[in-house]
């Protein structure tokens, strides 16, 4: 397959991810967006990094960072999940547009 | 008959620091969790300042060993990381943010009848993010400290149980931290792509050999482009630079006030200093290309920061658009730093780190004054709760005068010359219209510096009478005879009000005699020249 | 630790030394005595005056000694201090005085002590002197500053120690004053710091050299044409604010007023000052050619100021607010001298700048008692107060008279030498309608004098008390002055006259075709001799008014 194929995967991976941020009022479906986002990256990642060992380069960073970007991801959703819990405890909701207590 | 690995060599002594920190952290929730009348007492803060202070000592030994090599670096962990000046001033301004944060934590903790080592913990180790990005030769390490950095705050940020307002903080900074930190990964992504490494000096002589050829090839040069665009997003974000502003004013708010001090400064020079690495020594060369961009961010901040800083009420809120003015104002010194002019990149990158040790020294002092003012519950943050401050508290206000005419720009203060060395940097650049428009919206700034300490001086509050003094400690009771209630009393334990002091005295003393430590910061603007 | 300074500076040590640390001490001294106030234990507030009024009084006796060893034969900058600072950004610490500055530093000095001794803080005295002395420290170095970045700093530094003297402890709407004055005063000088960059980047671009040196700009001259109009119309936003000049004069009445009374001496006779010395320093001389060319705009908002100011000052209810806008109509005459361009002219501008200091600060210190006594400062309120205080009457006439500028005081010499100087080719219209300004001021001071102090006395009008010894004491310095100045001003044109003439051929070879207009008084006569002859003419006069009086 073409890189640009992978690219495409991604980018359209991406996209979704963005959107799902931005319009989704659940703070759990907020979470898997921002994996989405996350795993679009490592396509990328490991996509450029075969890319590039087939063009002679002798790293493997490619598919290196997308290992470092899982467990990141992994830890990100984790802190996530507990705010998303502690707001939930306080308020029996986890709808994001709740949480309007600032404004200015 | 062992194999041999062949694994990179590790100087251990010149990670001392961020062992310190990470290792710190570890130990400090270790020993709490089986001593647990450690958890209560003042033990987690001293060790926190323990471990600081060790870190910050070590920093003289590792200047002598960069001195000693001609290139003025150590490159570290195959090339991972740099030790070099660089790291050095941002690892003693980083440091001296996590003192200052333990300090005021200590009595905030207590105040608020919380209790725990995890402050400290997430503090370090946040703290040591910020050194890892500060070091960070490729780009993965830089993402690395950027995540640790920043989902450690999350986290302090969250962390008030009691108050929801702290909750819902952390969660939209948690958001809009974790979509930008994803933006930053794909940029990363496109310039791997596109240089075939992320490793800085290797992204730079890819972009060296392409441009020798005289032929950018087209998809790489606008891939590279895209990629620089997403990471100035990601960076933008953490150092809460307009447009990416979005969340300050609401986190600095909800979030627990010592916790905001520390973000205003740990968390901004850290991003700073991954910014200033990643931009002058990866993209050193594309200069003409995010040079705009980024003067650009520079004028929206301050404009944004000075103007809409205005019409607020609340004074962590005034402070969060003030940050994000300050961070318009450094962004101009980056702009600077970008020059091809050595001489000029030079000044630029010299008055970015003397502003942002500037900047952290006032503003830890500030939202020190904050978290004291703020009583107990966190919330005594409106504007009207500073009236007649002077009168209740003369110190807390008298100090607080001097930080918020530094955060002004008032001579004879290290925010002066602070702003004058970014000021000068872009006149020198030529950037006349960044300059101009810089100090106009510094005049406009000033209001509202000025409405804080109006407040606090002038105002006829419930309390108090109208004229109030800042050096009359003699003032007990107000004549016209309202009685201060007890709960109005501010609390002013020693240990804060001390390094309240030590930030008004730096920021004093720098504003009279800035050359101090003048030699320490031209050698470190000095490791971005080719 | 001040003691020590002062009897370091005066004992029997080279006087090398006493050149030396003679200006820093001037900025220093004030500074310490602030923190030593600041240091005070709070039970002993009380003490804070004393601190304060030696530490002044210390300063004031230094820049005295300036005054006396000041070489009087020499128009350049003299006790130079140069000390490198930031090196990186081309800063230095550096301070000199010159002939201008010189009696500007001297006023400096005296009018503090005095305004300390005759006014006391209504609360907080500890606070307030503290903030009177940040305030002297500041006003020291802005008139001693030859680095342009210190100049600046200076400048701006004053706002904070005045606007807590007006918000603190001025009256009425004081802190929508203290506020107006701060942003009114901060926004001209974020247009200064862009005149200031662009004066020295641009000459740097020529020279090479990044440098804030005054004089080092001075001489390379290296901004022409639109350039340097526009650099100059940047520090001339910013000393319009401070003189004030007409459109941008509203801050003044507002803070004037509502300031407490040493707030207003200081405003009137220190800070308003840093405006039109600016011009002079930073805009004749940075600036010869542009300022040449611009000298009509300044002009005709000087006269504009004069009228303007008399006119309005004509309508004011408030004694205090009148004395505020007649400093306009003053502040409007200074601006014509210097831009008249010549020796005269420019000579009477720097005499006049001293003399309006101590006569407007005698008067707001006057006003300030009457106040004190009465409770109020309108017009209306106040009759006769000549039968029940008479010395005061006595003083606030001989005050007064100064300020119209009756001849044998010190208004007179000033706008005479103003006047003198206008009367040229090039600035004789705007003469000629200025000098109706004098008529005016005559007209709304003795207008003012004669419903305040005389008619009936009724009420509390009647039992108003007289002047104290102890005041009258505190004010004779002024009076003292006002009637030396007037009477035998050559000792100080004599200093004046070398740097203006200095100045002037400063502006003569950087101007192509500028020559300095001469009087249309004739050649023959000197001009000294007609101030000289006016002077003898109304002696007689004026002796007979002053007791008439009654003293």
């Amino acid at each position: 397959m073409l890189l640009n194929q992978y690219l495409l995967l991604a980018a359209a991976l991406f996209c979704i991810g963005v959107y799902g941020v931005l319009t989704r009022k659940n703070g759990v479906m907020v979470l898997m967006s921002i994996e989405l986002i996350l795993n679009a990256v490592n396509i990328n990642m490991v996509a450029f990094g075969v890319h590039n060992a087939e063009a002679g380069a002798a790293s493997v960073g490619g598919a290196v960072f997308a290992l470092f970007i899982i467990a990141v991801a992994a830890a990100e959703v984790g802190v996530g999940l507990a705010i998303v819990l502690l707001i939930y405890r306080n308020r029996r909701s986890i709808n994001v547009a709740d949480a309007s207590l600032m404004k200015g | 008959m062992l194999a041999q690995v062949a694994t990179p060599e590790v100087p251990w002594s010149l990670l001392w620091p961020f062992l310190l920190m990470a290792l710190g952290a570890v130990a400090l929730v270790t020993i709490t969790s089986l001593v647990t009348e450690l958890r209560t007492r003042q033990f987690p803060s001293l060790f926190t300042i323990a471990m600081a202070v060790g870190g910050g000592a070590s920093l003289p030994y590792i200047w002598g060993r960069i001195g000693e090599i001609p290139e003025r670096r150590i490159l570290v962990l195959d090339g991972a990381m740099s030790i070099d000046y660089f790291t050095i001033v941002a690892a003693a301004i980083i440091l001296s943010a996590v003192v200052f944060a333990a300090i005021f934590l200590d009595d905030y903790l207590r105040r608020e009848g919380l209790d725990g080592p995890e402050w400290y913990v997430l503090i370090m180790l946040s703290a040591s993010g910020g050194l890892m990005m500060a070091a960070a030769e490729d780009l993965i390490v830089t993402f690395l400290g950027l995540e640790i950095l920043s989902i450690a705050v999350y986290v302090l940020a969250a962390l008030h149980l009691r108050r929801a307002e702290s909750q819902e903080a952390g969660f939209k900074y948690f958001v809009l931290g974790a979509l930008s930190s994803a933006f930053f990964l794909y940029g990363i992504a496109l310039v791997y792509g596109a240089t075939g490494s992320t490793r800085l000096s290797e992204i730079d002589a890819a972009l060296f050999a392409t441009n020798a050829r005289g032929l950018v090839p087209a998809e790489d040069s606008s891939m590279i482009l895209a990629g620089m665009a997403l990471l100035l997003v990601g960076f933008g974000f953490k150092v809460s630079a307009a447009p990416f502003h979005l969340w300050t004013p609401d986190v600095y708010q909800g979030a627990p006030t010592p916790v905001v001090g520390f973000m205003a400064s740990a968390v901004k020079v850290g991003g700073f200093a991954g910014l200033l690495r990643v931009f002058l020594a990866g993209f050193g060369r594309l200069g003409d290309d995010w040079r705009p961009v980024v003067g650009a961010m520079a004028l929206l901040s301050i404009v944004i920061g000075s103007f809409l800083a205005i019409r607020q009420d609340n004074v962590k809120r005034m402070l969060a658009y003030s940050s994000i003015s300050h961070a318009g104002f450094i962004l101009i010194g980056l702009f600077a730093a970008g020059s091809r002019n050595a001489e000029v990149a030079q000044l630029g990158t010299r008055s970015v780190l003397f502003y942002l040790f500037a900047y952290t020294v006032m503003v830890v002092g500030s939202f020190g004054v904050v978290t004291l003012v703020g009583g107990r519950g966190d919330g005594k943050h409106d504007l009207s709760d500073y009236a007649g401050l002077a009168q209740r508290s003369p110190i807390l206000a008298g100090f607080f005068l001097v930080l918020l005419f530094a955060q002004a720009g008032i001579p004879f203060t290290s925010g002066f010359l602070a702003k004058f060395g970014v000021i000068q940097a872009a006149v020198r650049d030529e950037a006349y219209v960044l300059a101009g428009v810089a100090m106009v919206a510094a005049v406009v700034g000033a209001y509202l510096y000025l409405r804080i300490i109006k407040t606090m001086f002038f105002s006829d509050g419930a309390h108090t009478v109208p004229v109030a003094a800042a050096l009359d400690t003699n003032v007990e009771a107000t004549p016209d005879g309202a009685v201060i209630a007890p709960d109005e009393q501010i609390s002013l334990p020693p240990a804060a009000v001390a390094a309240i002091l030590v930030a008004v005295a730096i920021t004093l003393l720098w504003g009279f005699a800035p050359n101090i430590g003048g030699d320490i910061l031209r050698d470190a603007a000095a490791t971005f020249l080719r | 630790m001040m003691v020590s300074q002062t009897g370091l500076l005066f004992g029997a040590e080279a006087a090398e030394a006493v050149s030396f640390s003679l200006l820093p001490a001037l900025v220093i001294v004030p500074l310490l005595t602030a923190l030593v106030i600041g240091l005070l234990p709070s039970s002993r507030g009380e003490y804070a005056r004393l601190t304060a009024l030696v530490g002044s009084a210390a300063t004031g006796a230094l820049s005295v000694y300036l005054l006396l060893d000041f070489d009087a034969s020499d128009g350049g900058f003299q006790y130079v201090v140069a000390q490198d600072w930031i090196a990186d950004f081309g800063l230095s610490l550096q301070f000199g005085v010159d002939g201008i500055s010189l009696f500007l530093v001297v006023m400096t000095g005296i009018l503090f002590p005095v305004g300390i001794l005759a006014t006391t803080a209504e609360h907080h005295p500890k606070a307030y002197h503290l903030w009177v002395m940040v305030l002297m420290a500041g006003s020291m170095g802005v008139f001693m500053a030859l680095d342009l970045l210190l100049f600046f700093m200076f400048f701006e530094i004053v706002l904070v120690p005045m606007y807590f003297l007006i918000g603190g402890w001025g009256h009425g709407n004081r802190v929508y004053a203290a506020l107006k004055f701060f942003i009114f005063t901060m926004a001209g000088s974020a247009l200064m710091l862009v005149g200031i960059f662009g004066v020295v980047f641009l000459t740097a671009r020529q020279t090479g050299v990044v440098t804030f040196d005054i004089r080092a700009l001075a001489e390379a001259q290296a901004l022409t044409g639109f350039e340097s109009r526009a650099v100059l119309l940047a520090f001339a936003l910013a000393f319009a604010v401070k003189v004030p000049l007409f459109p941008l004069h509203t801050w003044l009445p507002d803070a004037h007023t509502e300031a407490p009374t040493i707030g207003s001496v200081i405003l009137a006779g220190v800070m308003l000052k840093l405006g039109t010395y600016g011009f002079l320093r930073f805009g004749l001389y940075l600036f010869p050619e542009a300022s040449y060319d611009l000298a009509p705009l300044f002009l005709t908002l000087g006269v504009i100021g004069i009228l303007y100011a008399a006119i309005v000052a004509t309508m004011q209810r408030d004694l205090k607010r009148l004395i505020a806008y007649s400093s306009i109509a003053h502040l409007g005459f200074i601006m014509v001298g210097l831009f008249a361009l010549n020796s005269q002219g420019i000579q009477g501008a720097v005499f006049q700048m001293v003399a309006h200091g101590i006569s407007t600060g005698a008067l707001f210190i006057l006003v300030g008692w009457i106040y004190e006594r009465r409770h109020t400062r309108l017009i209306a309120e106040l009759s006769g107060l000549q039968k029940s205080a008479p010395i005061f009457a006595g003083v606030f006439t001989l005050v007064m008279l100064s300020s119209v500028g009756l001849p044998g005081l010190n208004g007179f010499v000033g706008e005479f030498l103003i006047l003198l100087g206008a009367f040229n080719d090039e600035a004789r219209w705007w003469a000629i309608i200025g000098t109706s300004g004098v008529i005016l001021a005559a007209l709304y001071l003795l207008w003012a004098y004669q419903r305040v102090f005389h008619g009936v006395a009724e009420g509390e009008n009647a039992t108003m008390a007289d002047l104290k010894v102890s005041e009258f004491l505190s004010i004779l310095p002024l009076l003292a002055l006002i009637i030396g100045m007037g009477v035998y001003p050559k000792p100080i044109l004599d200093r004046i006259e070398p740097a203006v003439d200095d100045l002037i051929a400063h502006i003569e070879a950087n101007v192509d075709g500028f020559d300095e207009p001469e009087p249309d008084v004739p050649a023959e006569h000197d001009p000294r001799e007609l101030l000289i002859e006016a002077f003898h003419e109304a002696e007689a006069s004026h002796a007979e008014s002053a007791e008439g009086e009654g003293e």
